[in-house]
């Protein structure tokens, strides 16, 4: 590698330096930061972020490979780490209030880790190569790990965190497998080379095996079934700030990598679609139709995020153009819609009112009408209703699907929506149609409120004008 | 594109819902919606004196680009189809913000914001020229209905509420799928005046026919995907009833009219038969349900499965005199089953029952309440000189020269209608007064005479003088009916 190359590689990965180099330096500040202060750990954190997203949209104009061919920042990646940044700073606002309410607050870090997680995210959306991939899937998954067991004394969290390492590690070991079988098969690792090494010939069957376990790895980071075990009792577990990032962040790089390998020509000569497709179905089949019966709210959220997981799989199937970028589409609008109505669970969170339980938020809508119209707006959102941006994602997803002549398919998803439909308003219920049992005042903090002001600004605000950031989605989508 | 006149009437109660959400007292918030309902109203009358009926050509259009990557656009326009129901929704609006005056106590604000929210999108449905901008604006009249029903309503309103909410959900997804499928046939446009001009392949127009149906007839709601609308009617408070019976139901019909006609013509013709069939049932089967109630609002939320079933007829007839009739007959059975949902209401405000066996002798205590009672019901079974006759008329002669039995199976259900009608009046006004003794019922006062007056001018306007409304519809139907026989070489 030249000195102009390693330059050049530098400028191209400079967002990730940033992040890397933050995390670092508040590693070592924070061992300073008092009792008091931790103010300043947010608005470093966030400041961290904020310096990367500036790089970031800076050095946005072209395509940048780099590192040999391991990593590309290109417009796909930097849609992608536009998503990180936003779930991670909105995460950091919501920390601070509740990070003190747990106990967890004077600790630097829970904020270092959440920056880990997303260089490891934001590599994950850049990496070309199966290794880079795995580099930064691990990285970020090592993180979470710790943050879901952040909750030392509860036992909840422990346990939360010990499935999570131990499934977490088989599927690590499923897609090592597969890039391993890969690289005895094709003699390289990289996305690019992989796809000519088999360009003309007939499918090796063994390759197929190979896709079959890479992509396995990769749907268990995006919780879809068969390999969503792990996710309701870590999302139950982890403490409430760290669940609306998982669902949020690590799915959303997770959707970057598959949409990354499923651009290759290897995997689009493979028939995988029809394995995806049947995963697709059976996650939003599952995740609509388990999430009806749960009462507690971060489990039912759990569920839900499978069946978007689902929904949004639909549009790897459709791939092509409009399939690739309404996966992108629905990963923006699902960072907004889910981080609020996280948000509001967790301000729910105050004293000894844990805000978990469904029933907790009778009568909300008597004693809070505005954050009330507020969750309104999120749950019906995420049902899919228009005019709010929920509605647009899956409607994108549709017009993929119907265009590539998967008309069956899109009835299969509208069909399990209008099941998933029922458990958002049967919440809308409880906070609009039932008498509150007890009185309770959230924890609102001015960031906690700019946190919701942002996200339902986003959820309404996408919702009505869709169209600039439907042809952000289509041209990040392009330029992968 | 001049003056926005079509959008000033859908954003004028939308910025009222707005507004209500930083007024303070409850008064405020009722005078501000009743204002806003009186000015969209004006507005309406505004658009139907300069529509133009000698043309079947959209009116007073706006287009502006929306999403123009996938060909949507916030189109907007009316004609004689959609004209009436304009109106129609912007009378039935006001009114419904007088009968919740005083019916509605607990959170007044919220209230009137979700109906003027509510009838926003019901304008915006029958305005939009782009199905995208249909769709958005049907889907989303979910929301305020559901929290209508849900929270303003009776005893059983949460099942009710989840009930009608599930129905329409899926019945409309289903719709969607069909939508886009219809917009990568049409050319990639959701372009409604786009696609009616599409000729499309028998097979395609079945499948989309049938994905429509499915979301139409839940609306209507025709025989045997009704069963949401009697829960839903008795559970909603009196307003949500009107709208409910008044306008929504409306929006099945005229999907009928708006989509499956122009745009699945031959679709239309093939399946004609099942959907008269599926209409005589609807007449006949929810004449008989209203037969054998003892609830009140029952009776008149199943009388409006038989009315319907008598519009939908008149459509599926597809001959100029059943498609008159059928659109005449969806405003007449607007304004004549909201009235009677708001008599039923005002009476339940006194009472605090509905059951028919608690009433009797009205006529003594509340004279001009039965008086007015009595007009609405007779309009309701069509007596001549009532706006129903004139519609229910050309819907019997459309019908029977479609088809003599479903004709006949019509004028059953139209008897049937004078037995539950005349013999819920009977029981509740005349006879011994029953209730005077155990209520104190107070006759109509001021402010909902104002409701109940152009109500009643309309039932007697149309059924004297139908010759202004048929105008507004002429052409409309007159080109509808030649694009649904066009392609088979005219009828």
């Amino acid at each position: 590698m030249t000195d102009a190359a390693l330059f050049q590689s530098i400028i191209a990965s400079l967002p990730e330096i940033v992040v890397v180099t933050g995390a670092c330096i508040l590693l070592i500040l924070g061992q300073f930061v008092r009792k008091g202060q931790e103010h300043f750990l947010v608005s470093a954190s966030v400041a961290i972020v904020l310096i990367a997203a500036l790089a970031t949209l800076l050095l946005a104009n072209e395509v940048r490979p780099a590192y040999s061919g391991m990593f590309i920042a290109d417009r796909f990646a930097v849609f992608f780490k536009l998503v990180f940044y936003l779930a991670t700073i909105l995460t950091f606002l919501l920390s601070r209030k509740y990070a003190d309410i747990e106990g967890i607050g004077s600790s630097s870090e829970y904020y270092v880790l959440l920056l880990f997680a997303l260089f490891g995210m934001m590599i994950m959306a850049s990496a070309t190569d199966l290794l880079s991939i795995y580099v930064g899937l691990e990285l970020m998954v090592l993180c979470t790990y710790v943050l879901t067991g952040f909750m030392r004394r509860e036992r909840r969290s422990n346990e939360a965190a010990l499935k999570y390492v131990i499934l977490g590690a088989v599927s690590t070991g499923i897609f090592l497998y597969g890039v391993s079988l890969v690289y005895g098969l094709t003699g390289t690792t990289q996305l690019n080379a992989m796809a000519q090494a088999v360009t003309g010939d007939p499918l090796d069957p063994g390759l197929l095996l190979a896709v079959v376990f890479i992509v396995a790895g990769l749907v268990f980071k995006v919780g879809a079934v068969p390999f969503h075990m792990w996710l309701p009792d870590v999302y139950e577990g982890a403490p409430t700030t760290i669940t609306a990032f998982m669902s949020v962040g690590p799915k959303a790089a997770g959707f970057a990598v598959i949409l990354r390998v499923f651009l290759n020509p290897l995997v689009a000569a493979s028939d995988a679609w029809i394995i995806v497709a049947v995963i697709a179905v059976v996650t939003m089949a599952l995740g609509s139709f388990v999430a009806l019966v749960q009462d507690n709210f971060k489990r039912l959220l759990a569920y839900s995020s499978i069946a978007h997981a689902g929904f949004a799989i639909f549009g790897v199937v459709a791939g092509g153009q409009d399939g690739i970028a309404s996966v992108m589409l629905y990963m923006l609008i699902y960072a907004f819609m889910n981080l609020g109505i996280f948000g509001a669970v967790i301000m729910m969170r105050n004293g000894d009112f844990s805000g978990e339980v469904i029933n907790d938020y009778a009568g909300f809508a008597r004693s809070h009408p505005g954050l009330a119209l507020l969750m309104l707006l999120y749950l019906f959102s995420l049902a899919g209703i228009p005019p709010t941006a929920g509605f647009f994602a899956k409607f994108y997803v549709l017009v993929a699907l119907v265009e590539r002549g998967f008309v069956l398919l899109a009835v299969i998803a509208v069909l399990l929506s209008a099941v998933a439909a029922y458990f958002y308003i049967r919440i809308v219920m409880v906070i609009y149609m039932r008498e509150p049992e007890r009185a309770f005042e959230p924890a609102l903090t001015p960031m906690v409120r700019a946190t919701l002001a942002f996200t339902a600004l986003g959820t309404i605000g996408i919702g009505l004008f869709p169209a600039w950031f439907l042809g952000f989605a289509q041209q990040s989508a392009s330029g992968g | 594109m001049g003056f926005p006149l079509l959008s000033l009437i859908i954003f004028t109660p939308a910025a009222g819902a707005a507004v209500l959400m930083f007024l303070r007292s409850d008064d405020a918030a009722r005078w501000t919606a009743l204002v806003v309902t009186v000015l969209d109203l004006a507005l309406s009358i505004v658009l139907l004196a300069g529509f133009d009926t000698t043309t079947h050509e959209m009116q007073f259009t706006e287009r502006v680009p929306w999403v123009p990557a996938l060909g949507i656009t916030y189109a907007l326009g009316v004609d004689g189809i959609s004209a009436l129901f304009v109106f129609l929704t912007a009378l039935l609006g006001a009114v419904s913000v007088l009968a919740s005056w005083v019916a509605i106590e607990r959170k007044v604000k919220a209230f009137m914001a979700s109906l003027l929210a509510m009838q926003a999108l019901m304008l915006g449905v029958f305005l939009s020229l782009d199905l995208f901008l249909f769709y958005v604006f049907w889907e989303a009249m979910l929301i305020p209905m559901y929290l209508i029903i849900g929270v303003w309503g009776g005893e059983g309103r949460v099942y009710a509420a989840f009930k009608f909410f599930l129905y329409t959900l899926a019945g409309s997804l289903l719709f969607l799928v069909g939508v886009i499928t219809l917009y990568f046939h049409g050319g990639e446009t959701f372009d409604i005046l786009a696609l009616m001009a599409l000729d499309l392949p028998f097979q395609v127009q079945s499948w989309l026919f049938f994905a429509f149906l499915i979301a139409f007839a839940v609306k209507v709601p025709m025989v045997p995907v009704h069963t949401w609308l009697p829960d839903a009617h008795v559970q909603a408070p009196t307003a949500g009833s009107i709208i409910l019976a008044g306008v929504l139901l409306k929006m099945g019909a005229y999907g009928f009219l708006r989509f499956s006609l122009p745009m699945l013509p031959e679709a239309s013709v093939y399946f004609s038969p099942l959907m008269l069939a599926l209409s005589a049932l609807a007449i006949v089967y929810g004449g008989l349900l209203a037969l054998a109630q003892d609830d009140l609002k029952k009776l008149v939320a199943y009388s409006s499965i038989s009315h319907m079933g008598f519009v939908t007829m008149g459509i599926f007839a597809l001959n100029l005199r059943g498609l008159e009739g059928g659109i005449l007959q969806m405003f007449n059975h607007g304004v004549t089953t909201g009235a009677l949902f708001l008599f039923v209401g005002l009476i339940y405000e006194r009472t605090h029952t509905r059951s028919i066996a608690d009433y009797g002798g009205l006529m003594k205590v509340a004279p001009v309440y039965t008086v007015f009672l009595a007009l609405f019901t007779l309009s309701s079974m069509a007596l001549p000189g009532t706006n129903s006759f004139v519609g229910e008329l050309l819907v019997l002669s459309g019908g029977f020269a479609a088809n003599l039995a479903v004709g006949a199976a019509a004028v059953l259900g139209a008897t049937l209608g004078a037995a539950y009608l005349l013999g819920m009046y009977r029981r509740v006004a005349l006879g011994p007064p029953s209730v005077g003794a155990r209520f104190k019922v107070r006759d109509v006062n001021a402010r909902e005479m104002v409701a109940i007056l152009p109500l009643a001018v309309f039932v007697l306007w149309v059924g004297l003088y139908p010759k202004p409304f048929l105008a507004i519809i002429d052409a409309s139907v007159n080109h509808l009916l030649t694009e649904v026989h066009g392609t088979e070489g005219g009828q």
